[in-house]
């Protein structure tokens, strides 16, 4: 996805991209991790191969939101999460349910990362690339995908979620 | 006509302007896809409300993170092999390019020869402080010329001691007692020869003078067009890292830079680039007090970042170098023709220690 890092050289416009994105890598990770805490370690480990990368500028901002959804899911998967940060989110991310009768609770939130987790990844990316806010041309070329297929693939992984979350919820 | 994929549905609740109006005006009046589009409202207003985050970050202590963050990779990848590239930045770099040029030049007492004729040796080091002003001030190599790389540095892992004395044909010093903090077994790194050549050019420094608003002195005679070429390795080196990648300890020899001319009065060449305009005189004058054998290699030190004192290692006058947060300490000296450096984490009483207890 990116060319190798230049060895020992940090690039210049590493600070002006850190401020204009880091809010968003942050909220990439967070839809994944569901916590502020891990949700910043992400985006620290994406920022420092960022940095040592030769991204053009005017691709960073697909890339590091790319970097960021994969890098939190490898943390999902990886089971580096730790409960003691699960429970301890609870003060700190507000989780909103906008949506009648849904209210998510710490043990949906839960479930949502795990039905994530079993996601295919690809389908995982691009569903939360599109509830970060990139458009379908955007997770078209971060992905691969021709913009067509997003809708496809979007829907798919939204479809699966809601049966995961359901299938949980019904045998509760 | 036939309905518009679950994708299509989905891209309309979206960007609807990216949905043909074939498609939209279908769905619009179909009762089938509008239950199937109602359903994609659903799934998607869901697991927006899911996946949903209301944080505020703070930008400028994740940057400070971060900044912290890349100085200690800085560090973790000090051990790393230095790339070609690198060594070309390096003698673009001022600081390393005006030393090149004095090292060649300093006091060297050897005349003019048609054929590539030694002219400096470094039998010892001598520091030389440079304030962040000087390295502003300090003008580029190719200031005064052309630099040509002859051959370039070439470093790599090598498997074990015995395989790096061979590919270098240096010693590799034993470390009798490792430091406390430090331990296991070492990786070791050798390199090749480096050679650059270097052709001073009069026309150049002139521009390079005109361009402070300074005039060149007239040259001697003999050094417009005149070559030098600068020699330094090979090398070896061992090193031991912390768990975090930190290098905790490095011993490393090499072959002692060598310069040979193609043909100058090395005094009158030395006395005229120590007056070039651009050099800053705190440099100058610290160079123009070596002794003028051309067997002292200045060792650049930033006043802001190490302080340097002497010492002795073996018999051999070494220069310690201590980093003014006390976090690092390096001791390196010249013994017939080859350099050996000690540095690491750690104290300069203990850099001395592992120092002098090297086994040849």
């Amino acid at each position: 996805m990116s060319t190798p890092p230049g060895r020992g050289a940090v690039r210049v416009d590493l600070e002006q991209v850190f401020r204009s994105a880091y809010p968003r890598v942050v909220a990439v990770a967070a839809r994944v991790l569901g916590s502020r805490d891990e949700a910043e370690d992400v985006a620290q480990e994406v920022f420092l191969t960022f940095g040592r990368s030769s991204v053009p500028a005017g691709e960073a901002r697909g890339w590091l939101s790319v970097a960021a959804a994969h890098t939190a899911l490898n943390h999902l998967r990886s089971g580096r999460r730790r409960a003691s940060r699960e429970e301890a989110a609870g003060g700190n991310d507000a989780v909103c349910a906008d949506v009648a009768e849904t209210v998510v609770t710490l043990d949906e939130r839960r479930r949502v990362r795990a039905a994530l987790a079993r996601l295919p990844r690809k389908q995982a990316v691009a569903l939360v690339l599109r509830h970060s806010g990139l458009s379908y041309a955007e997770v078209a070329a971060a992905l691969d995908l021709s913009p067509g297929s997003v809708g496809t693939t979007v829907r798919r992984a939204e479809s699966a979620l809601r049966k995961e979350l359901n299938r949980h919820a019904s045998s509760d | 006509m036939r309905h518009p994929t679950d994708g299509t549905l989905r891209r309309l609740l979206d960007e609807p302007a990216g949905v043909a109006d074939a498609d939209r005006e279908h769905v619009a009046s179909c009762p089938v896809c509008l239950p199937a589009l109602a359903a994609a409202h659903q799934d998607a207003a869901l697991t927006g409300a899911a996946l949903d985050v209301e944080l505020a970050v703070d930008v400028d202590t994740a940057w400070s993170r971060l900044t912290r963050a890349v100085a200690l990779d800085g560090r973790r990848r000090l051990p790393a092999p230095p790339p070609a590239r690198r060594w070309r930045a390096a003698l673009r770099s001022p600081l390393i390019a005006v030393l090149g040029v004095v090292a060649l030049l300093t006091g060297a007492s050897a005349a003019a020869a048609a054929d590539w004729l030694q002219i400096f040796r470094t039998e010892q080091i001598a520091p030389v402080t440079i304030t962040q002003a000087d390295l502003v001030a300090l003008p580029d190599l190719s200031a005064y010329g052309t630099v040509e790389i002859i051959q370039d540095v070439d470093v790599r892992e090598s498997a074990d001691a015995a395989a790096a004395e061979k590919a270098t044909g240096l010693s590799v010093p034993r470390v009798g007692e490792l430091p406390r903090g430090v331990t296991g077994e070492p990786v070791y790194r050798v390199g090749g020869r480096v050679s650059v050549a270097f052709t001073f050019s009069a026309e150049r420094a002139a521009e390079t003078a005109a361009a402070i608003g300074e005039t060149l002195p007239a040259p001697p005679p003999g050094l417009d067009g005149s070559r030098f070429r600068l020699n330094a390795g090979p090398g070896l080196a061992a090193v031991w890292s912390e768990a975090r990648g930190v290098p905790a300890l490095i011993v490393a020899r090499a072959v002692a830079p060598t310069a040979y001319s193609s043909g100058i009065p090395f005094e009158t060449a030395s006395d005229y680039l120590l007056s070039l305009p651009g050099l800053p005189e705190g440099v100058a004058s610290q160079l123009r007090g070596f002794s003028g054998d051309g067997t002292t290699l200045p060792l650049p030190v930033p006043a802001g970042q190490l302080t340097s004192s002497t010492a002795d290692v073996g018999g051999a006058p070494a220069t310690v170098l201590t980093s003014r947060d006390g976090v690092l300490a390096g001791v390196v000296w010249v013994d017939d023709g080859v350099v050996t450096t000690v540095a690491g984490s750690l104290s300069a009483d203990e850099v001395l220690v592992v120092a002098r207890g090297l086994r040849p």
